[in-house]
């Protein structure tokens, strides 16, 4: 309720003006009219102003683009999804640069991911390859948008296979190397194992801004599930190895 | 297979004299020179769709929305043939591959759909609570009949956005900057996946945004996608990726889907428009 005083008469004019003249190249459909008050919605900055970095942000989180509000299976918000942690902000830079990443970034992201790497109590045991491989195989999970995928229906999957290939009987992408042959090549000493679990739970420990997921950091698989798809690759009855 | 090919025979014989009137060269035909030019692995991976091409069902849809495009509907009982796609009312012929672009009547950035919608609530009468408007995808929607049918009339036209208005340029250049931004549960942006040639997600070939003549394949919307045996629209691409990418759900015509739009329509420019397209 507006004071009918002279001062904020002339104020609420304004406000409404420019709330008019807004609300005419705005993205909803209802027309602001001059005689209303003040509403609290910001007016919309102007887009030709802005860095492309700064209007990408705002159009992600501020122009209504999103359902920020949708509930994630995490018990998060599409916000949450889409606010950017430090590893995402620095890969994004390193992406828009068009260029490969320097050493001292590297080493920084590396740091912060290596500070994320939570151990097994027990310490680090294969477990069962035969749920491994399906974990593999399996892109369930997370997904939200127009079609949510429903966690009471089954345990969420690596969705390995999208971008490794890993076992002769089935076609996996390119996307990263091809891990036929794992545990073969490699062996099964603690150290490899310490290792795969690493790159597991959070590639960018070796791997600074790699397009891999932070599989057991942003909590894809538990630790269980890593244990499981570390037998299928070191297993040697695993088809991984035949 | 059995069931669409017979489906395919008399769609063939009707079809004989709807694509003689069309005067572009034939969808596949534009993806075969590409093909020969690229040698790309991404434009060649599915025979099977190469030999659908002919008997689109995406044709059928495309006749559906002719009828729509010059019937008298809605609350104002006017066709959309006075509606203008940026290069004057009722000029469909080349105004799809110049989209998205800045109209002044709206000060805005619009794409096909956008544009689309805006014709059918100002010409038509409709408003957002219609289900002409509310309901965008699927074969038996109004928008994506007139959407099919728009888009046809560029066949085989090389894409050109307009990039001369400042929100043009804002709008493309705000797509390049979200196409690089990860984030979401896979820490996942479209560069993820868009930009290697030859990359695979298990079987299938990925298009590279850095190579024009597989991009051009990988924007050609409406195109009908036979793992969903439905035509589907550029808008309709841009929330499968999204929801691929655990990100939240994207509204219609918004900002976002506009901005990924005219980055990835830029992307393209000059290669021809493969139209109606046939996919996976």
């Amino acid at each position: 309720m507006i004071k009918k005083t002279p001062i904020a008469a002339v104020v609420a004019a304004t406000a409404s003006l420019a709330l008019f003249t807004v609300g005419c190249t705005a993205t909803g459909d209802k027309p602001a009219t001059a005689a209303q008050p003040a509403q609290t919605q910001p007016a919309k900055p102007d887009y030709t102003k802005m860095s492309a970095v700064e209007l990408a942000e705002y159009m992600v989180l501020q122009s209504g683009s999103y359902d920020l509000a949708q509930p994630t299976q995490e018990g998060t918000t599409g916000r949450d999804r889409l606010v950017q942690d430090e590893i995402q902000k620095i890969c994004t830079d390193v992406a828009r640069s068009g260029k490969e990443i320097d050493n001292k970034t590297a080493d920084k992201v590396v740091a912060l991911a290596q500070a994320t790497i939570k151990y097994p109590e027990g310490g680090i045991k294969l477990g069962d390859w035969k749920k491994g491989r399906d974990i593999a195989w399996s892109g369930f999970g997370f997904r939200t948008a127009h079609n949510v995928d429903d966690h009471s229906r089954g345990a969420p999957g690596g969705n390995c296979y999208n971008c490794h290939q890993l076992g002769p009987d089935r076609t996996g992408g390119n996307l990263g190397p091809s891990l036929a042959g794992y545990g073969k090549l490699r062996g099964t000493s603690p150290e490899m194992l310490k290792y795969t679990y690493e790159v597991i739970y959070n590639p960018h420990s070796y791997f600074a801004c790699t397009n891999m997921p932070r599989i057991g950091a942003k909590g894809v698989l538990t630790q269980q599930q890593i244990l499981d798809v570390m037998a299928y690759l070191f297993d040697p009855e695993s088809p991984v190895n035949k | 297979m059995i069931k669409k090919a017979l489906c395919a025979l008399p769609l063939a014989l009707a079809l004989a004299g709807f694509t003689s009137a069309h005067a572009g060269k034939a969808p596949e035909d534009i993806l075969d020179e590409l093909a020969a030019k690229s040698k790309s692995a991404y434009l060649v991976q599915s025979p099977q769709n190469r030999m659908m091409m002919p008997d689109n069902p995406a044709y059928e849809v495309i006749e559906e929305g002719e009828k729509l495009w010059k019937q008298k509907r809605g609350p104002k009982n006017a066709t959309l043939e006075q509606c203008d796609f940026g290069k004057g009312p009722g000029v469909l012929k080349g105004a799809y591959v110049e989209l998205p672009r800045y109209f002044p009547d709206t000060g805005k950035v619009m794409d096909l759909e956008s544009r689309l919608v805006h014709c059918m609530k100002t010409l038509q009468g409709y408003t957002n609570d219609d289900p002409q408007i509310k309901q965008r995808h699927g074969n038996n929607t109004d928008v994506m009949k007139l959407m099919s049918y728009i888009a046809y009339q560029s066949s085989g036209m090389p894409w050109n956005p307009p990039m001369n208005h400042p929100l043009e340029k804002a709008y493309r250049d705000a797509g390049e900057a979200l196409f690089y931004r990860r984030a979401g549960t896979l820490d996942f942006n479209c560069a993820t996946c868009h930009t290697t040639t030859g990359g695979r997600i298990r079987a299938s070939v990925l298009p590279n945004v850095k190579n024009p003549m597989e991009w051009t394949k990988a924007i050609s919307w409406p195109a009908f996608r036979t793992s969903q045996e439905n035509v589907r629209s550029s808008q309709h691409r841009v929330l499968e990726c999204l929801w691929q990418m655990r990100y939240p759900n994207i509204r219609p015509d918004s900002d976002v889907m506009i901005a990924y739009i005219s980055f990835w329509t830029d992307a393209a420019r000059g290669q021809p428009a493969i139209l109606p397209d046939l996919k996976r």
